[in-house]
């Protein structure tokens, strides 16, 4: 491997004759304005990027190196909404950033957010489909053509007037895929695009990645091994600029950085079970319709058996929408089963009574933090127990804190992602549930991350279920397996 | 950061041109205030429940009234004491607490109440969004105008699942050996409920703004349309029955 004039780690196999610059970064410097107006340190100094029309490239950075700041930048949204200092010059197929509007990039530039929630504004996934079409004043026999085909190939037909707030993790990521495949920008910009995709989808994507003649721009936070052989140049986002290392030199530091290179904490972990439990569910049966649609049939679940004791660690993994958050539901009693029924030791469980004995971790922390402080955060639940005392709580609190590396007068709302994932875990070792239910932990988290939040949820001797859609992560991990597909769970 | 109104169905509210059903709903809310009899407007106010139930189904209807309920219990339980005219009803030495009159007004806001938060949430939950928009632009309403519109009756449903999901892990996080809660208490956990719901509102705002203009919102050039209204047949009967219906229905039951 050769390095390619911008310093980048070229793969021979892939070289091909480059017309001009699609995106080119020159001495960059961004800085967030602090909404204390505090002076904040800056995300990057002196960055400096350059990527040749037609070229895929992968960006690997590591947890909140600025990544999606990055992204944003390119697409003209920031600091316009995200307000920060930016410096430097930025061109986009020839054209200078500076004197462009998000909306003129329609063409020339789309982008994948990682946050697929964050993108969306129609009430359907065909009007969201069909909204940047309509921008560009394209006949309607066109918008039909390529929405069809665009929600064909995704796999969303049945969908298609479906509210997003009713499609899983992974059908919200393929809308937006859908929506990048009918905009046919020059530029695509995908921020951990394979994230929440189960492996259908993401050779799907990786082989339209393969085969499409845009200019790719792939950020990640982890390398998957489905990014093998797949990028022209691999670059590495640290220390506030681009380093262009060769592949066999990037790829080891780059792990170093994930804190990959450090023991598994799970690999002789010695448990303190005090009581073991165990959860089982038996014939457990539930239905799901969509109300915005008529298409497609309603959602039914069936699990014929499952089961989880203490100290476990037994992973579910299953293609998108297959009913893993729904049994998630269940499990925990935030939904009602039509039929079967959910024991721990034995006895059967009201929905109130299972919410207190499984905690659930969602895949999004906020959704599940709301305090000013991390102390307040992490003593709600602590201090509206009679049995315990003030200093009690205070002092569980504090040690929980140095557990999970957070500090205490820290606000959860201006924390890093991890750090707020962090937070959420902490928040449920305090409540010292029996079981927990881990929803695609290692989604936006590097695997040491999210394997040391496993190993100290473990440690007193809770019956984990993880939730994943990463083969790597659940072969690092697995006792034990379950898969769902079409809403039937079986034991692998 | 949008959440659907529309209830999928194939009732006759489904077939209903969106421009007419747009004017019924004007002339239904214009119905409601003017002076009919206290029992005709709960007839008319059933009978809309009942032509919701037939086209968007029974659980939506009752899902609607407990949306609205904690706002109509609100609206009732103070309405008759701050009316002081009318026969008393119920005095406490020399005061008088509750009237005749009292009661009947309140009744009266109730009826109009339940009335105009159905006749508006059958018009959403029938019509596609899209739908909507093209009808209010016949209307000669500006784009943005109309976006605005259809935004706001998006996103606030939004903000209320947010409401609900924040409320489902608050309800996660109940200790174990958690004594329970009296009324009080509960009323003190709605505060971190609220707030997390507006944080969650207040940090969307930025990114609705940013993928609108990332979707071409602002370009110059005129939008074409993906959706028509062409698929209506009979909008000239549509709207004559627009007009009809409250005219009957006042004609039943003016004072």
């Amino acid at each position: 491997m050769e390095p390619s004039p911008n310093g980048s780690t070229n793969f021979p196999a892939k070289s091909r004759l480059t017309m001009q610059h699609a995106l080119e970064l020159s001495h960059v410097h961004f800085t967030y304005r602090s909404w204390k107006e505090e002076v904040c340190d800056s995300l990057f100094s002196d960055l400096s990027l350059d990527v040749q029309e037609g070229s895929k490239t992968l960006l690997l950075a590591p947890f909140n190196k600025g990544k999606t700041t990055l992204a944003k930048i390119i697409c003209g949204v920031c600091p316009k909404y995200f307000p920060g200092m930016l410096q430097g010059n930025i061109g986009l197929f020839g054209r200078d950033l500076s004197t462009l509007e998000p909306w003129d990039l329609l063409g020339l530039c789309s982008y994948v957010s990682q946050n697929p929630q964050e993108q969306f504004i129609a009430a359907s996934v065909e009007e969201e489909l069909a909204f940047p079409l309509e921008s560009m004043g394209l006949a309607r026999e066109e918008m039909v053509r390529r929405i069809t085909a665009a929600l064909k190939l995704w796999g969303l037909q049945d969908l298609r007037t479906s509210s997003q707030q009713e499609l899983s993790g992974g059908e919200r990521k393929r809308v937006l895929l859908a929506v990048q495949e009918v905009l046919q920008a020059r530029l695509w910009i995908l921020d951990e695009a394979f994230d929440d995709l189960d492996q259908q989808w993401r050779d799907l994507l990786r082989e339209t990645i393969r085969t499409s003649d845009k200019t790719i721009l792939v950020l990640a936070s982890r390398y998957l091994e489905e990014f093998t052989d797949l990028f022209d140049h691999v670059v590495l986002l640290d220390q506030k600029t681009i380093h262009t290392p060769a592949l066999d030199d990037l790829l080891p530091r780059f792990s170093r950085l994930c804190g990959d290179d450090q023991p598994n904490p799970l690999e002789e972990q010695v448990l303190e079970i005090a009581e073991k439990h165990r959860l089982s569910c038996t014939n457990l049966q539930a239905e799901r319709k969509r109300q915005s649609t008529l298409l497609g049939q309603s959602f039914s679940l069936h699990i014929p058996d499952f089961h989880l004791q203490s100290g476990e660690l037994v992973t579910l993994v299953g293609p998108n929408g297959s009913g893993k958050s729904s049994f998630s539901r269940l499990l925990c009693g935030l939904d009602e089963p039509i039929g079967g029924s959910i024991t721990i030791d034995g006895q059967a469980l009201s929905g109130k009574e299972l919410s207190r004995k499984v905690g659930y971790l969602f895949q999004n922390p906020d959704l599940q933090i709301f305090l000013p402080t991390v102390e307040e955060e992490l003593s709600w639940s602590l201090n509206r127990r009679k049995d315990l005392r003030a200093e009690k709580v205070k002092s569980r609190v504090a040690e929980c804190a140095e557990l999970f590396g957070l500090t205490l007068s820290d606000t959860p709302s201006t924390m890093s992602y991890p750090q707020r994932k962090a937070l959420q875990a902490a928040v449920y070792f305090l409540l010292d549930r029996p079981f927990y239910i881990l929803d695609e932990l290692d989604s936006s988290l590097t695997y040491h991350s999210a394997l040391s939040i496993i190993a100290r949820l473990r440690q007193r001797g809770a019956g984990l279920l993880v939730i994943t859609h990463d083969r790597h992560f659940a072969s690092r991990i697995t006792q034990r397996g379950y898969s769902i597909v079409d809403g039937r769970m079986e034991s692998l | 950061m949008t959440t659907s109104t529309f209830v999928a169905g194939k009732g006759w509210l489904y077939r209903f041109d969106p421009r007419a059903k747009i004017l019924l709903m004007l002339l239904l809310c214009v119905w409601f205030f003017l002076p009919v009899h206290l029992v005709g407007l709960y007839c008319v106010v059933a009978l809309v429940m009942f032509v919701g139930a037939l086209n968007t189904g029974f659980s939506h209807v009752s899902k609607t009234f407990r949306s609205i309920l904690p706002m109509l219990l609100f609206m009732v339980l103070f309405m008759p004491f701050n009316v002081r005219t009318g026969r008393p009803l119920f005095t406490l030495c020399t005061l008088t607490i509750v009237t005749e009159e009292g009661l009947l007004q309140a009744a009266r806001l109730a009826g109009r109440f339940i009335g105009i938060s159905y006749v508006c949430t059958l018009l959403f939950a029938t019509t596609i969004m899209n739908e909507v928009m093209l009808a209010l632009r016949w209307y000669r309403l500006p784009y943005k105008a109309g976006l605005v519109v259809t935004l706001a009756f998006t996103y606030i449903p939004f903000i209320s699942d947010s409401f609900n999901q924040i409320a489902e892990s608050h309800r996660l996080r109940e200790a174990d050996r958690e004594q329970g809660r009296k009324f009080l208490q509960r009323l003190r956990d709605l505060v971190p409920t609220l707030t997390s719901a507006l944080v969650v509102a207040l940090r969307s705002i930025p990114n609705l703004a940013m993928s609108l203009e990332m979707r071409g919102l602002g370009l110059q050039n005129k939008r074409s349309q993906y959706h028509n209204l062409a698929s209506y047949r009979h909008p000239f009967t549509h709207f004559l029955l627009s007009v009809i219906i409250p005219l009957v229905l006042w004609l039943l039951c003016k004072a």
